[in-house]
């Protein structure tokens, strides 16, 4: 369920980013695609994790999904430093 | 302990020995508790992230444009601390785990507490004293 959140959060910020294309443009669009991708990763990755999970707890032993991990972390940064980019020098179209 | 296939979920993979480094593996239970705090963190630096694009679409009639910026500019540096910080804790705590350490202390956890209560603050401040 804990990855199922995370799904329904990246969703929701994917439609807020969608916001500011008014304002800046098709570059925030970069912004709602990495949202989008990264949640749908998760999505169709979901089965192969709860079976992981079921298998590691059953043989009492179960490998830590580093690159799963890694990935949803280095989204949610990279979607940070292309706000932070978006805000500072992509201009407010009037 | 049992070394299984990749196939079954358990036992390492390259990557995993890589990143974790030596010990012995912990209850699994403890290791998917780890990952359940990473993705709290990670939905908290998102609605992080979500805040600071509202505050700079949103607000354009409560705040002037610089104060907007640097209040977007706030929450979108904090959600990038968060959001990166949570995957070195992710990682020093399925490493203390393994190697049977104490607990690192969480560092982000005043990260966010102060962020969040200087731009709670400000807000707050600019608010009051704007006039009406």
């Amino acid at each position: 369920m804990a990855w199922g959140r995370t799904t329904l959060s990246l969703t929701v910020a994917a439609a807020i980013f969608l916001r500011w294309m008014p304002h800046h443009g098709w570059f925030s669009a970069t912004l709602v695609a990495t949202s989008a991708v990264t949640a749908l990763a998760i999505n169709l990755t979901r089965k192969r994790r709860f079976h992981r999970a079921i298998t590691g707890i059953k043989h009492e032993a179960i490998r830590p999904d580093v690159a799963s991990i890694a990935y949803v972390a280095a989204s949610v940064v990279v979607l940070a430093c292309l706000g932070i980019f978006t805000v500072l020098l992509i201009p407010v179209e009037q | 302990m049992e070394n299984f296939s990749a196939r079954s979920g358990g036992g390492r993979t390259g990557l995993s020995d890589r990143v974790l480094g030596g010990g012995t593996e912990p209850d699994p239970r403890f290791t998917l508790a780890n990952e359940r705090t990473f993705l709290a963190w990670i939905r908290t630096s998102l609605a992080l992230l979500a805040g600071g694009v509202a505050v700079e679409a949103f607000m354009a009639d409560l705040f002037g444009p610089e104060m907007r910026k640097t209040v977007a500019l706030l929450l979108l540096v904090l959600a990038l601390l968060i959001g990166g910080g949570s995957f070195f804790r992710w990682l020093n705590v399925e490493r203390s785990m393994r190697r049977k350490d104490p607990l690192p202390l969480p560092w982000i956890a005043p990260v966010l507490a102060i962020g969040g209560g200087l731009v709670a603050a400000i807000m707050a401040i600019f608010v009051l004293v704007r006039p009406s």
